[in-house]
């Protein structure tokens, strides 16, 4: 290198050192300075030692790291606390703009706290990092068989390990007071994999049990143990029963671990061997052997140094294994490898939360937006009123830089208070939230963790920072941009009065725009909710009541579970006001349903052929009759179905039509997971799984005949469900005290819980409250700017009351002036709007995402709202008094 | 309020501050002829970077401790990017109330025997 050019990049080194330096700084000293160094530098070369040179670049480096971001502190200090001080002296000011800017932090922060939950905290154990999910995708089934989970465990060259895991209702009796509690069964090496220690005894050692039943052994989760236990460690050795098995308690997990489920509260864990004792299919079922039994979920955990990509192609090589070597399962199953934090709640619905929930996030975001435009008006209108403050400071040799820096400092002070003011409001909002989500009744106990970490709060200050920018910037382009000096002189109350008087404008356009965008999509899920709650679900859920049993808990056989069944319909058929009841497996749009691969018979010689799979239920005759379900074709289930007599079935319209076109299924036979059965009936369509579903089959088959392990009691009433309570639970306790009882509660209840409604009101809630806190915040800000025009117009105004103008004129004229940034608010959102719906297609219910009458609707309150806000000013400007007013002048 | 409890305001001074004050004392200078004086005099026991000798002429400068001056040195002796500075009165005192303050502890830690007295003159 030329010592021309050496120079040249010494120099722009020097340059840059100097740049790192506050504003202030380098106008007064930046030359001066950079002139130091450069004479240093000469002087090092001169001596030409390594010493020089090394005294040199350590004093530039001390520079670097300590003097430049020393100075930028000090700077930071006096700023703030200038801001603090002016704050005070300007409470009202202050209060509430720290208030707006907290709804704001609030939405987004509450927001980043469900995110983390679902998407973002990693597990708490050893290297969460490593940790991907492997799954059969077929629909939204996601789960892996047994045999599948050992394929691809198998796949050393780039797994270290992998586990299967199943969570599953059961009920613990410890000296004889027994609880329904969440049990997750998993492989042996579960814990060993996920490096999980225990907080007492041992946990579950990998090759625990090598055949079905053989591991009796339970782990109890931490919470679990101090919430049933209170911690005592004698229940470590001591048998409890699982139903009406017998297991030994060996340990407790530790205190941080906190399962592998996303949504679930875990109470225990078991070995997988001890499975079967918890399907619903019973002990005759072969977990271990069928590879078409899809039970589990399954983590693999990342050999160091291996890439997801690496692992991903490595077992989609294996799973093509297996479809050649399975064809019948496999054959519409494909393979999914996604990180770990990807995959919840689980590997099916993992993608429908995320868009979900980054819709959400999206719209707090808007939220933001608006309040930031909010106080970033009430900080221009503060600029005006402290113009000459400013001015004199000007004055007094304070350069634009320092004093736009200044008001940044301030907007960015405000954001910074509104965010402590956040922490609580979120921190309660997401206890309430975590609340609401442990409500969500269902066989499985939900729970989510949406603690407050360093991540959240590490959001909540990026997001504070941000607003505080947005906020400040106007009013610090405006200080810029305007002249100070004249301002002194002239005694002129605003600054940079057309370019600050647009930026106002501008504001206030942008929030009404951002809360028409926020309303539109509130009004679009509100009126997807409307449509969920008119689709014809094929049954009437007015009028019925809901109470689900599950006597294998207590270890029922198949005829004992059957005597449970029909003895407490019985009971529940003589409470007064009750016209009709049935059982059934699963009510319609719960959480959890089973499905079932259906094929005629005989088979479509098609090869390419495969089995639907249709919505599965087992039901006591009269449950069509409860559920109000229209009766097609054939008889329902009688005395005549019973175990051991010919196996039947009652299907629906679609599934008819699709089996057997233009003809009558009745007589025919299907397979139906397997079993050979006979169709007796035909039903009419209704929704199964969730109500945005397509037309799809259904099969139900006899209860006499399957005896499934819980089932719900549906039960029609003429009066208000929600009386029969009471009565409900003491009927079945009546038939049988043991069996444990739960989600007492009217089918619309359920409906509103369930797959059916939740989510449109989830969406629907989150909406509208983020459209109506916009709204608000835009009213106030339009309202701002009017008042302050009229306040500037004072004199005017009141030379045309003198000159005779009507209190009328003096209305419509500033009415025109909100209704224009209205208008211009309006049609902006309504582009913003559009472009956000399209996005949120995929959530919208049997609705366009540019449904006119929600456009409409939403403009039309906009307009009145707007109308209203520049109201009040306008009959305050009628009231000027034109003496008082010509006298100011 | 006295000249002098004016310039005590200012006390005690960092011991780079003082340094820049004292090297000052005898004419003006521009930032890296100060920077040089102060490791010449000090052995190169006392190295200020040029950053943190600039806060401190910033800050001195804040304070009416020292002023930037027009006067300059022969034309061939320098270098028309520099910028001279000039002891004011104020920091000449400030520095003198400095080494008073120096020396009555200097003279306390003798009394005590701390340190011993120098011979004679």
């Amino acid at each position: 290198m030329s010592p021309a050019r050496r120079r040249s990049f010494v120099e722009r080194i020097f340059r840059a050192v100097v740049r790192l330096f506050p504003f202030d700084f380098r106008a007064d000293h930046g030359s001066d300075l950079e002139q130091t160094l450069r004479e240093q530098h000469r002087e090092a070369r001169r001596v030409g030692s390594a010493a020089s040179f090394g005294r040199l670049w350590l004093d530039v480096a001390r520079d670097v790291f300590t003097t430049a971001p020393r100075e930028h502190a000090l700077i930071l200090k006096q700023d703030v606390g200038y801001a603090l001080r002016a704050l005070r002296r300007a409470p009202v000011f202050a209060t509430s703009a720290v208030l707006t800017l907290a709804i704001g932090m609030s939405a987004i922060t509450g927001m980043a706290a469900v995110l983390n939950a679902v998407m973002f905290r990693p597990l708490p154990v050893d290297h969460p990092e490593q940790l991907i999910s492997i799954s059969n995708q077929d629909g939204m089934n996601a789960y892996v068989s047994y045999l599948d989970f050992v394929d691809y465990r198998a796949e050393g060259s780039v797994l270290s390990d992998a586990i299967g895991y199943v969570p599953r209702p059961a009920s613990l009796n410890v000296d004889g007071s027994s609880e329904r509690i969440t049990l997750e069964l998993v492989t042996d090496n579960y814990f060993s994999m996920l490096r999980v220690q225990p907080a007492a005894g041992r946990l579950i050692q990998p090759n625990e049990g090598r055949a079905p039943g053989e591991a009796p052994v339970l782990v109890l989760s931490y919470a679990y143990w101090q919430s049933r236990f209170r911690g005592d460690p004698s229940i470590v050795g001591k048998t409890v029963r699982l139903g009406s098995q017998p297991f030994t308690v060996i340990g407790v997990s530790s205190e941080a671990f906190r399962g592998t489920e996303s949504l679930v509260r875990v109470s225990a864990y078991a070995p997988a061997w001890m499975i079967d004792a918890f399907m619903s299919w019973g002990s005759q079922a072969k977990t271990f052997e069928e590879r078409s039994l899809r039970t589990f979920s399954m983590l693999g955990r990342l050999k160091p140094g291996v890439s997801l990509e690496q692992a991903r192609a490595a077992i989609n090589v294996r799973a093509a294994q297996l479809a050649r070597d399975y064809p019948e399962v496999h054959k519409n199953i494909s393979v999914r490898v996604i990180p770990e934090t990807q995959a919840r709640p689980n590997p099916g619905l993992g993608g429908f939360v995320r868009l979900a929930a980054t819709a959400i996030a999206g719209l707090a975001a808007l939220l933001v937006l608006i309040t930031s435009a909010n106080v970033a008006n009430l900080l221009m209108a503060r600029a005006s009123s402290r113009s000459r403050e400013v001015a004199l400071r000007s004055a007094l040799g304070a350069r634009r830089g320092r004093l736009a820096r200044q008001f940044l400092t301030e907007s960015i002070t405000l954001a910074l208070l509104g965010a402590i003011v956040a922490i609580p409001v979120v921190m309660l909002a997401t206890t309430a939230l975590r609340r609401f989500v442990s409500n969500v009744t269902a066989a499985i106990a939900f729970d989510v963790d949406f603690g407050v970490d360093v991540r959240v709060l590490g959001t909540l200050i990026v997001v504070a920072i941000g607003a505080g920018v947005v906020a400040g910037l106007a009013p610090a382009l405006a200080v810029c941009r305007s002249d100070l000096g004249s301002r002194l002189k002239s005694g002129a109350r605003d600054i940079g009065d057309r370019s600050g008087g647009r930026i106002r404008s501008a504001l206030v356009v942008a929030q009404v725009a951002l809360s028409l965008t926020l309303l539109v999509s509130g009004g679009l899920f509100v009126r997807s909710l409307d449509r969920a709650r008119h689709i014809d679900l094929g049954f009437e859920p007015e009028g019925i009541m809901l109470a689900t049993t599950a006597p294998t808990l207590q270890g029922y056989d198949f005829q004992k579970r059957l005597t449970f069944y029909s003895a407490a319909r019985d009971r529940i058929v003589a409470i007064p006001g009750v016209e009709q009841v049935a059982w059934i497996q699963f009510p319609p749009l719960g959480i959890i349903g089973e499905v079932a691969e259906v094929a005629p018979e005989p088979r479509p010689s098609d090869p390419d052929w495969r089995p639907p799979l249709a919505a599965e239920a087992d039901i006591s005759p009269e449950y069509f009759e409860t559920a109000h379900v229209r009766f097609v074709d054939g008889r329902p289930f009688d005395q005549r179905d019973r175990a051991g007599s010919t196996q039947v079935v009652i299907i629906n319209e679609t599934l008819a039509r699709q089996f057997w076109p233009g003809d009558s299924p009745l007589g025919r036979s299907l397979i139906a997971d397997g079993d050979r059965v006979e169709v007796v009936g035909v039903v009419q369509d209704g929704k199964y799984q969730n109500v945005g579903e397509a037309p799809r089959g259904a099969i139900f088959r006899p209860l006499a005949q399957r005896s499934p392990v819980m089932a719900t009691v549906a039960i029609r009433t003429s009066g208000s469900p929600i009386e029969l309570a009471r009565a409900v639970r003491q009927a079945i306790a009546y038939a049988d005290p043991e069996v444990p009882v739960y989600d007492v509660r009217p089918m619309i209840e359920h409906l509103d819980n369930g797959n059916a409604f939740f989510p449109f009101r989830l969406a629907a809630f989150m909406t509208t409250l983020f459209g109506g806190m916009g709204v608000l915040l835009a009213a106030i800000g339009l309202y701002g700017m009017i008042a302050y025009h009229v306040g500037q117009r004072t004199q005017e105004i009141g030379v045309r009351m003198a000159l005779g103008a009507r209190a009328a004129d003096i209305i419509r004229d500033v009415l025109t002036q909100g209704g224009r940034f209205a208008v211009i608010g309006i049609a902006l959102g309504i582009v913003l709007a559009a472009g956000l719906a399209q996005m949120l297609k995929e959530l919208l219910l049997g609705i366009s995402p540019f449904d006119p009458i929600t456009y409409a609707a939403v403009a039309g309150l906009l307009v009145a709202i707007c109308l209203l806000a520049s109201f009040v000013p306008a009959r305050r400007a009628t009231t000027v008094d034109p003496l008082i007013a010509l006298r100011a002048e | 309020m006295a000249p002098r409890s004016r310039a005590e305001a200012f006390l005690p001074l960092t011991t780079p501050m003082l340094h820049t004050l004292v090297a000052l004392a005898d004419g003006d200078k521009h930032g890296y002829a100060i920077l040089k004086e102060i490791a010449r005099r000090t052995d190169g026991a006392v190295r200020l970077s040029a950053g943190t000798l600039y806060a401190l002429i910033r800050r001195a400068e804040a304070d009416g401790l020292i002023v930037e001056t027009d006067e300059r040195p022969d034309i061939s002796l320098d270098d028309e990017r520099r910028r001279y500075y000039r002891l004011t009165p104020l920091g000449r005192k400030v520095a003198a109330a400095e080494i008073e303050r120096l020396e009555a502890i200097v003279e306390m830690a003798r009394d005590k025997k701390l340190v011993p007295r120098p011979r004679s003159i």
